[in-house]
């Protein structure tokens, strides 16, 4: 097990873009080490479930592929405020049960529709207030989704093979007619 | 004192100290070293390898943990340089974290360091404008400090001369308040940069938006091929150190060029308690350290010694640097030692956007930052009811701007075509602060580090004058950018305590008369003719342009007469 989060831990390290096979959890823990969030397998889970509705699998990887859910708790635990912390803890708990009473199963045991129904609803409601939607689960959702486009985008993958970054040799053109393809 | 005996003493003894190793210690070391002078360099810091002990400097982003963001932990440990702009995943090993030198805010001050070779030159934002006579004029005409023992031709072939060597892009503005310089090819402003300059050129007489002079190499001359230096490869990430030395830094240019000769010897891990003075022979005969490894006091000696400890440390040096001669502070018969510090105004901004050359963008990425405009109020004459006045950056961009919005496949396609945002445009303030008495650094009486060095205590802060300019930045700014056809123009003020700006300056000053300042017109100590002082400390006020390369040129000047003296025998 060791071995297996030391292999993972660096996969984040060089970019959490190295395609590794997602595994199996058999413990309740989480796979990821984390400092001061408290996860376990299941939690684990449901962000991978997330994750990969936001950005999926299609002709090109998806969050799995990417390891994107792992980024997402990296960044919670290490970059994120305690309150953003136990918002994103009470928004995860607000959103197992609201899919729970939805669905009447969890968000892992729903279909790739209803995942993304669910995401898409919290997505548009753009009501502070709403009741439906309370702020700590708004607050995790966005955290999720946000960390996920970000280590999307600046995955190795997608700053290889979707965007070209060139680290060099830069260049600076000061007037360069928009209809080229730029690099990043 | 440990090792007290002859050939230890011959083995600690060198013709010429330099105290720090950045911006300016680096000048001394080269100059120095170059003119035969066995010269020791003292660091307080680890020792940074040109290219060898830049460890980010060839990571991608996505190799970053964090993708550059610093954890949370260390943000909120160190809320100090948390504040400053470059501290992120990429350079802050090269930064002082608060706990690890701690220093006393009788006013918030917040400090920037960073303790290594190379010092902050590996850090800076490497913009570089000469001074003009209005900048070294200025205290005389305004009535504040004292006159600058010095004006522009004394200094204006030592800009050129460190010039050539750093390399500095930049255009012949030729502007008055502005002087040009020895320039490599200036980078060039971009649509609607050049527009701006135009329409301001046009509408205002005295009034610039020119291309913003920077330490990168363009096109390199063989100098600096010489160096081992390249090309600036437009990859800004200078923060993190350049392999290719495309920028100035005391690492990639002044350091390897001292070691070349031979006649360096580096010193780091090695924190300066004082300076020694002789009583007896009238005169500085040495340096004494505390080794920040084995806490071991040594002593070393030489005929002339060079204080380039970055402002405020150099300061702390004088001051704890006592003696039957000078019981508070080298070289402070005038009293006036710590204090008329002062620093530069960078709280206030402008941001807008411009409806128009939709058709252009830019490619890749400008070292120089963009525009800039040179300081346009009260040159010529006194015209507002603030003394002094301010630069300003000017820079345009397009920002891609990528639809976050949905998720699934749609939202994969939004990510890959990202469409060009509106052209935006920025302005950040760079105001003259006016050195005060009561602006002052001073040793606390109490708290001393862990190498037995009282404690900086630091107390500045803003007042009427820089708020006053302030508010005229953001009057003049919205005007120009209003007349400029911008829209959306937004102007924000910051709360920011002094030291962002990381320009400090002052506490040393030069000056004619030794009853009033610390230097003399040469940089050397008033009191004590084989001690130079030419980093920040030694500025009598602190103009709007950047200090740097003012650092430069004073230091080789004051290197070339700290060694003329001595070889007629005078030091």
């Amino acid at each position: 097990m060791h071995r297996r989060i030391a292999i993972k831990n660096l996969a984040l390290i060089i970019g959490g873009a190295a395609l590794l096979p997602s595994c199996v959890h058999n413990s309740g823990k989480a796979s990821v080490k984390l400092k001061n969030v408290d996860i376990n397998a299941d939690q684990e889970k449901l962000i991978g479930d997330m994750a990969e509705t936001i950005i999926p699998k299609t002709n090109t990887p998806g969050a799995k592929d990417l390891q994107l859910h792992l980024f997402v708790l990296k960044m919670v635990d290490d970059c994120y405020t305690k309150k953003d912390q136990q918002d994103f803890m009470t928004g995860m708990g607000q959103f197992t049960d609201l899919v729970k009473k939805q669905y009447s199963r969890s968000f892992g045991e729903c279909d790739q529709k209803q995942r993304e129904q669910t995401l898409l609803s919290i997505e548009q409601d753009k009501d502070p207030k709403s009741t439906t939607y309370p702020a700590e689960l708004k607050s995790f959702y966005g955290m999720v989704k946000g960390q996920t486009v970000n280590g999307y985008t600046t995955s190795k993958y997608f700053m290889t093979k979707q965007v070209v970054y060139e680290l060099v040799p830069g260049r600076y053109n000061a007037f360069y007619p928009v209809r080229k393809k730029q690099a990043v | 004192m440990a090792n007290l005996n002859i050939d230890s003493v011959k083995d600690r003894t060198f013709d010429a100290i330099v105290i720090g190793s950045g911006m300016s210690g680096g000048w001394a070391a080269k100059e120095l070293t170059g003119k035969g002078l066995k010269t020791l360099m003292l660091e307080r810091g680890r020792d940074v390898k040109h290219i060898k002990d830049y460890p980010t400097t060839n990571m991608y982003p996505w190799e970053f943990e964090h993708r550059g963001e610093m954890p949370m932990a260390v943000q909120e440990a160190n809320p100090i340089v948390n504040r400053c702009y470059a501290f992120h995943e990429d350079a802050a090993h090269f930064f002082v974290k608060d706990k690890e030198h701690p220093y006393v805010q009788d006013k918030p001050f917040d400090w920037i360091r960073g303790y290594q070779v190379g010092g902050k030159s590996l850090l800076w934002a490497r913009q570089t404008q000469r001074w003009s006579d209005f900048d070294f004029e200025g205290p005389a005409r305004d009535g504040f400090a004292v006159d600058w023992p010095i004006r522009y031709k004394d200094i204006a072939p030592w800009y050129s001369y460190v010039e050539k060597f750093a390399g500095i892009s930049g255009n012949k503005d030729g502007l008055a308040e502005l002087p040009d310089g020895e320039f490599l090819p200036a980078f060039p402003l971009n649509s609607v940069e050049q527009y701006f300059s135009k329409h301001v050129k046009s509408k205002y007489s005295n009034r610039h938006v020119i291309s913003a002079r920077c330490a990168h190499l363009s096109k390199p001359n063989q100098i600096h091929l010489d160096q081992g230096r390249a090309q600036c490869q437009e990859r800004i990430l200078c923060q993190r150190g350049c392999p290719f030395g495309g920028y100035f830094s005391a690492n990639s240019s002044t350091i390897p060029w001292a070691l070349k000769s031979g006649n360096l010897t580096l010193r780091p891990f090695s924190v300066v308690h004082s300076i020694i003075y002789d009583d007896k022979l009238g005169k500085a005969t040495g340096v004494r350290v505390v080794d920040t490894n084995t806490k071991e006091t040594i002593d070393y000696f030489a005929r002339i010694i060079f204080v380039n400890a970055a402002a405020m440390n150099t300061n702390l040096v004088l001051l704890n640097s006592t003696s039957h001669r000078f019981p508070n502070g080298l070289g402070n018969d005038s009293g006036v030692l710590g204090k008329y510090v002062a620093f530069h105004n960078y709280s206030a901004h402008m941001s807008a956007e411009y409806d128009g050359f939709k058709e252009w963008t830019t490619d890749g990425r400008n070292p120089a930052g963009g525009g800039y405009i040179p300081r346009f109020r009260n040159v010529f004459k006194q015209e507002t009811d603030f003394l002094r006045g301010y630069a300003s950056g000017f820079s345009a961009y397009r920002r891609r701007q990528r639809g976050w919005d949905g998720i699934g496949s749609s939202l994969k396609d939004n990510l890959v075509n990202d469409d060009l945002g509106p052209w935006s445009v920025g302005s950040h303030m760079m105001g003259e602060t006016i050195p005060k008495e009561a602006s002052y650094v001073a040793l606390d009486a109490k708290l001393k580090d862990d190498w037995g060095v009282p404690l900086l205590k630091i107390s500045m802060d803003y007042d009427d004058n820089d708020e006053k300019m302030k508010k005229d930045y953001i009057e003049q700014l919205t005007e120009m950018f209003t007349s400029a056809g911008f829209t959306n123009i937004q102007a924000s003020s910051d709360h920011r305590a002094p030291g962002l700006d990381i320009h400090e300056m002052g506490g040393a000053r030069m000056g004619h008369d030794p009853k009033t300042s610390v230097l003399n017109k040469w940089n050397q100590v008033h009191a004590v003719n084989n001690v130079f002082v030419t980093d920040g400390a030694c500025m009598t006020s602190t103009s709007c342009q950047n200090p740097s390369l003012t650092y430069m040129a004073l230091t080789a000047r004051a290197a070339d007469y700290a060694v003329s003296e001595m070889k007629k025998g005078n030091i």
